[in-house]
């Protein structure tokens, strides 16, 4: 293996990995955006319409492939009369697969909190809003975020099938330079030390977060008693 | 946006051609994915320490590199070693290696929820670690394990459109073929996307079934 190789091509491998960078973490935030609303809808059934709709959608995005959904983005979005660079037809792409996902996360997680904590909330004259909004939902986020974390890995290599629709991030970063100078070990495993970092980072800041806040939490709840 | 049935009709053929395809690459990498899952969860619970640390090793790196990665790396890579397989086998290699890597994950998350009396008690009745394994803890994980095995199987068989880039036939790669020679799109990506939610609804629908079956 020619380390050296490795490191001279470094300045054309890091733009790639700022690309995906770039890519994951905006998809992320447009997909937590519309995700999490849409699942509080979606758990407290609030209009049936909306429920039946959103429940289509979540089928459609677990059910198809993620290049699927970026082909029908990429050829369907300019046919609707919406013209966006591949980049911004990548973060559409990627924000509508993982909303998907994150409805569901979110669903499971305010499902999976005890009826108790209603009845507490609403014994104390706490309304619906203000339940949801200080009792049930901070702890919801707590448990949110290990699959989060699993959802926020699964986009960023995700984000490397945007390669196929000519968004030049690290996967078709490692690929042009291949196919110049056909390296082919010395580029497959940089890239894979790349994103496995870039991975481990997001997983790792999302242990601190579910440290840092259930610490704050249980605080709170030591101090009111 | 115009729709055209005849259209649609007229690259029936090919896409259920292409459909097959994808269905045979999903079944066999669903079998050996599983396979290889149990037989490495095996390996990580009752081997010893490098046996133990080199499985980790390959869980991190399949769970931690997309897709694509593990297929060039079988693609490119191997061929150098004298390992040549044509598209359609580099693409199983590829995927079960995937499914395997997540399997094991979900195997030894669902084998650390079964209780540790359960063991103690294996052991009281003197069956050997390799007998407790596969008498006791695999048939109760194995229950635990379902649901998010359905998922992650759904995840693999989603992934076998990515074998588009290194020119296996399959689904996506035709859908984007026909794209390509007529130019008409939305009827293809409909049909694209409705014959993907088949394989995966029928794969929803057999983890239902197994699962309903498994209650006790």
């Amino acid at each position: 293996m020619d380390f050296i190789f490795i490191m001279e091509q470094m300045p054309r491998l890091l733009p790639g990995l700022m690309l995906t960078i770039q890519l994951s973490l905006i998809g992320f935030l447009i997909a937590t955006i519309l995700g999490v609303p849409f699942g509080i809808i979606r758990t407290y059934q609030i209009s049936p319409y909306l429920s039946f709709f959103i429940d289509f959608y979540v089928f459609v995005v677990r059910g198809t492939p993620i290049l699927v959904q970026i082909y029908a983005a990429y050829f369907l979005l300019p046919l609707a009369g919406i013209k966006l660079s591949p980049f911004w037809i990548g973060i559409v792409a990627l924000s509508f697969n993982s909303a998907g996902y994150q409805i569901e996360i979110t669903r499971a997680a305010i499902q999976s909190i005890e009826k108790g904590q209603y009845e507490g909330a609403f014994s104390l004259g706490l309304g619906k809003i203000r339940t949801l909004i200080s009792i049930v939902f901070p702890q919801a986020f707590l448990r949110m975020l290990p699959p989060m974390a699993n959802e926020m890995s699964n986009l960023i290599k995700a984000s490397s099938v945007l390669s196929v629709i000519t968004v030049f991030e690290l996967h078709k970063a490692a690929n042009a330079i291949i196919s110049d100078s056909f390296k082919f070990l010395e580029m497959l495993f940089a890239q894979a030390v790349l994103y496995v970092a870039f991975v481990v980072l997001m997983t790792q800041f999302s242990i601190y977060l579910e440290k840092r806040i259930g610490t704050k939490l249980q605080i709170k709840n030591f101090s009111q008693r | 946006m115009s729709f055209d049935l005849a259209f649609m009709l007229q690259i029936f053929p090919d896409m259920v051609r292409a459909f097959w395809l994808s269905v045979q690459i999903s079944v066999i990498t669903v079998v050996i994915s599983v396979c290889v899952g149990i037989m490495l969860t095996a390996a990580r619970l009752l081997g010893g320490n490098i046996t133990r640390y080199s499985i980790i090793g390959f869980v991190e790196f399949t769970r931690g590199a997309p897709p694509l990665v593990h297929i060039s790396i079988i693609y490119f890579l191997l061929p150098e070693f004298g390992i040549v397989f044509n598209e359609f086998w580099t693409g199983v290699v590829a995927l079960s290696l995937i499914g395997a890597g997540y399997s094991v994950e979900i195997f030894r998350g669902a084998i650390d929820a079964v209780s540790f009396s359960q063991l103690d008690g294996a052991k009281a009745l003197g069956l050997s670690r390799l007998q407790s394994f596969r008498l006791v803890l695999l048939p109760q994980a194995y229950r635990l394990s379902l649901p998010p095995l359905t998922n992650e199987l759904a995840n693999v068989i989603k992934a076998t459109s990515l074998l588009s880039v290194i020119s296996v036939n399959e689904l996506t790669k035709v859908a984007n073929d026909l794209i390509f020679v007529h130019f008409v799109v939305v009827e293809v990506i409909i049909q694209l996307t409705v014959l993907y939610l088949v394989i995966v609804g029928l794969l929803m629908l057999l983890s239902k079934h197994l699962e309903a079956r498994l209650k006790f």
